[in-house]
């Protein structure tokens, strides 16, 4: 369909016949293996080469998709509870992570004293810490934060007190040559300098709290897309799950885009583009 | 030009200039003449550990002179420098900067590294203020400075832009106005144009010995370079290594401003031979 369209608008217009950009190739490369995939995929289901209480059919999904999130409005209230839980999980994880950091970072007694507790929990599979968690917070949403809080925690640690660690010497030495004071040395040189460090932590930090908001919801909830997508496979409504997972992927997508805006704000200087707008308004600022 | 009073008009902002002048004078009004010295240093030893880094250094450095350290790498020169800016402490032996004993990093001396160490996140001209932004607010009166030195420098152009979108070269001269912006009469340079290509050093060079004698500053330039050491000194301090040592103190006679086409002089070229023979001999003529 994509294809016929761009050959007869090309045709009926034959002096704007240039070549096409690399751009809209591979988008129509895109397109077309996917167009390629889902066919296979449908006519392996229709056909019955795959039992589709395995893999059902892509518009099976499709149809479950629309009756669950249009018709029924079951999901919504669910995707708010995991995106809450993950939210808040991730704020209230980072959050710690960062200010732990900052202290080992400042403090090398305690870098030094807690860097085996560390990493002790480091190597242990934190995802064995959720019965535990859920144990102590009870029943609800709460011990669902509190696992994607768990497993979002190190990520944004680890970056932070590397990125803190590893300011350039030189960089160092001339603020001291300057006798900048210890916490203009931190708030001017170390914080920015670590900062994508930082953000690259968040923004696995945030993969983990839905990870960690989901893999609760398994355990023991009573709500939230771990729990739907539960209840649909002991019902065996197979294309109802994929329909709740495909949901997931727009969740995570969606907070994937959040992060990536932020760190196109925050950290400017890492994006080419940005640092040539601010310096064109500064440049036109300060013709006027 | 207009940098000499530039200088001086932004010194009376801060008043901490016009104590320090307080101060030289009381040193004066004392019955050494040593005190006049720019730097002084007598029999000052580096030890890391167990190697000696720095072998018994004295010398002096007059006000306004330029002086250049030039020595194979490890010989200590850094290390001499380091010291001189309080960075890191000496081990044994008298170092003073403008009759005072150097105890730690000073207000009264700049350092320019071998790298531009500019910050990413700040533009050219931010950059530039650093200095007086750790000091306190930062006055329209210190911007309008901070853009004299971008002309002085020949970045008036780019105040807007970020250092990683300016060349090598480009960040260096940042980093100079930045260094100039310090607002001290001593400068000490850590080999600042030695990972830039030779034509950029080269032209770096010229623009430097135009600049520190348009602001009058005291200069210590430390490099690995024989004929930039020479082009741009009134004394050249040889140093050898293992253990760092002093060698040699020479006399550069030639006028400044100087021209690139000095470098081509045969006399130029016998001071250069004659450098080259101190590090293969350890001595001089």
């Amino acid at each position: 369909m994509t294809m016929d369209a761009t050959f007869e608008t090309s045709s009926s217009a034959p002096k704007a016949r240039a070549m096409p950009s690399v751009g809209s190739v591979r988008i129509i490369n895109h397109l077309l293996i996917l167009t390629v995939v889902l066919g296979v995929w449908e006519l392996a289901s229709r056909m019955g080469w795959v039992d589709s209480l395995i893999l059902p059919a892509p518009t099976a999904i499709a149809a479950s998709f629309w009756q669950i999130a249009v018709v029924d409005r079951l999901m919504w209230w669910h995707f708010g509870v995991t995106l809450y839980e993950s939210l808040v999980g991730f704020v209230v994880g980072s959050t710690i992570g960062i200010a732990l950091a900052i202290a080992a970072a400042l403090w090398e007694p305690f870098r030094r004293y807690s860097a085996p507790y560390i990493v002790g929990l480091q190597v242990t599979p934190r995802i064995a810490l959720a019965p535990i968690v859920i144990a102590w917070l009870g029943f609800g949403t709460l011990p669902n934060i509190g696992i994607a809080a768990l497993l979002c925690f190190f990520p944004p640690f680890l970056n932070t007190l590397t990125g803190l660690t590893a300011v350039d010497r030189d960089c160092l030495e001339m603020f001291r040559s300057l006798q900048a004071k210890k916490h203009q040395v931190f708030t001017q040189l170390m914080l920015p300098s670590a900062m994508p460090v930082i953000m690259a932590g968040l923004k696995t930090g945030m993969t983990m709290a839905l990870i960690g908001a989901i893999v609760g919801e398994f355990i023991s909830a009573s709500e939230g897309m771990g729990v739907l997508m539960q209840r649909f496979t002991f019902a065996l409504n197979m294309s109802g799950t994929f329909a709740v997972l495909l949901a997931l992927t727009f969740m995570g997508l969606l907070l994937f885009a959040i992060m990536e805006w932020l760190d196109n704000r925050i950290v400017f200087w890492r994006h080419d583009a940005r640092m040539l707008e601010i310096t064109r308004r500064l440049n036109a600022k300060n013709k006027a | 030009m207009s940098l000499v009073q530039l200088r001086a008009t932004s010194h009376q902002g801060d008043g901490k200039v016009i104590q320090s002048q307080i101060a030289t004078e009381r040193v004066m009004a004392q019955p050494y003449a040593a005190t006049r010295q720019a730097i002084e240093a007598q029999q000052v030893e580096k030890r890391f550990g167990s190697v000696l880094a720095v072998e018994n250094a004295s010398f002096t450095i007059e006000p306004g002179s330029f002086i250049s350290i030039v020595g194979p790498s490890g010989c200590g020169k850094s290390t001499l420098l380091r010291m001189i800016a309080g960075l890191i402490p000496k081990t044994t032996g008298s170092l003073m900067v403008h009759g005072s004993e150097v105890t730690g990093p000073r207000g009264d001396v700049g350092v320019m590294f071998q790298k531009p160490t500019l910050l990413d996140w700040k533009t050219v001209i931010e950059n530039v203020l650093l200095p007086t932004k750790l000091k306190g607010r930062v006055t329209d009166a210190d911007r309008r400075r901070a853009v004299e030195l971008l002309h002085l420098v020949g970045l008036q152009d780019f105040a807007h832009a970020f250092p990683r979108h300016l060349s090598g070269g480009m960040q260096q001269r940042v980093a100079l106005a930045r260094l100039l912006n310090v607002g001290t009469d001593i400068l000490l340079l850590d080999e600042p144009f030695g990972a830039l290509d030779e034509f950029t050093r080269e032209h770096l060079n010229v623009e430097l010995s135009r600049i520190v004698a348009e602001v009058n500053t005291t200069s210590v330039f430390v490099t690995h370079n024989i004929a930039e050491a020479i082009f741009l000194a009134d004394k050249v301090f040889v140093m050898t290594p293992r253990p760092g040592r002093l060698a040699a103190i020479v006399d550069v006679p030639f006028e400044k401003p100087r021209d690139i086409s000095l470098l081509l002089t045969p006399e130029f070229n016998a001071l250069v031979a004659r450098v080259r023979n101190i590090f293969a001999t350890g001595k001089d003529l």
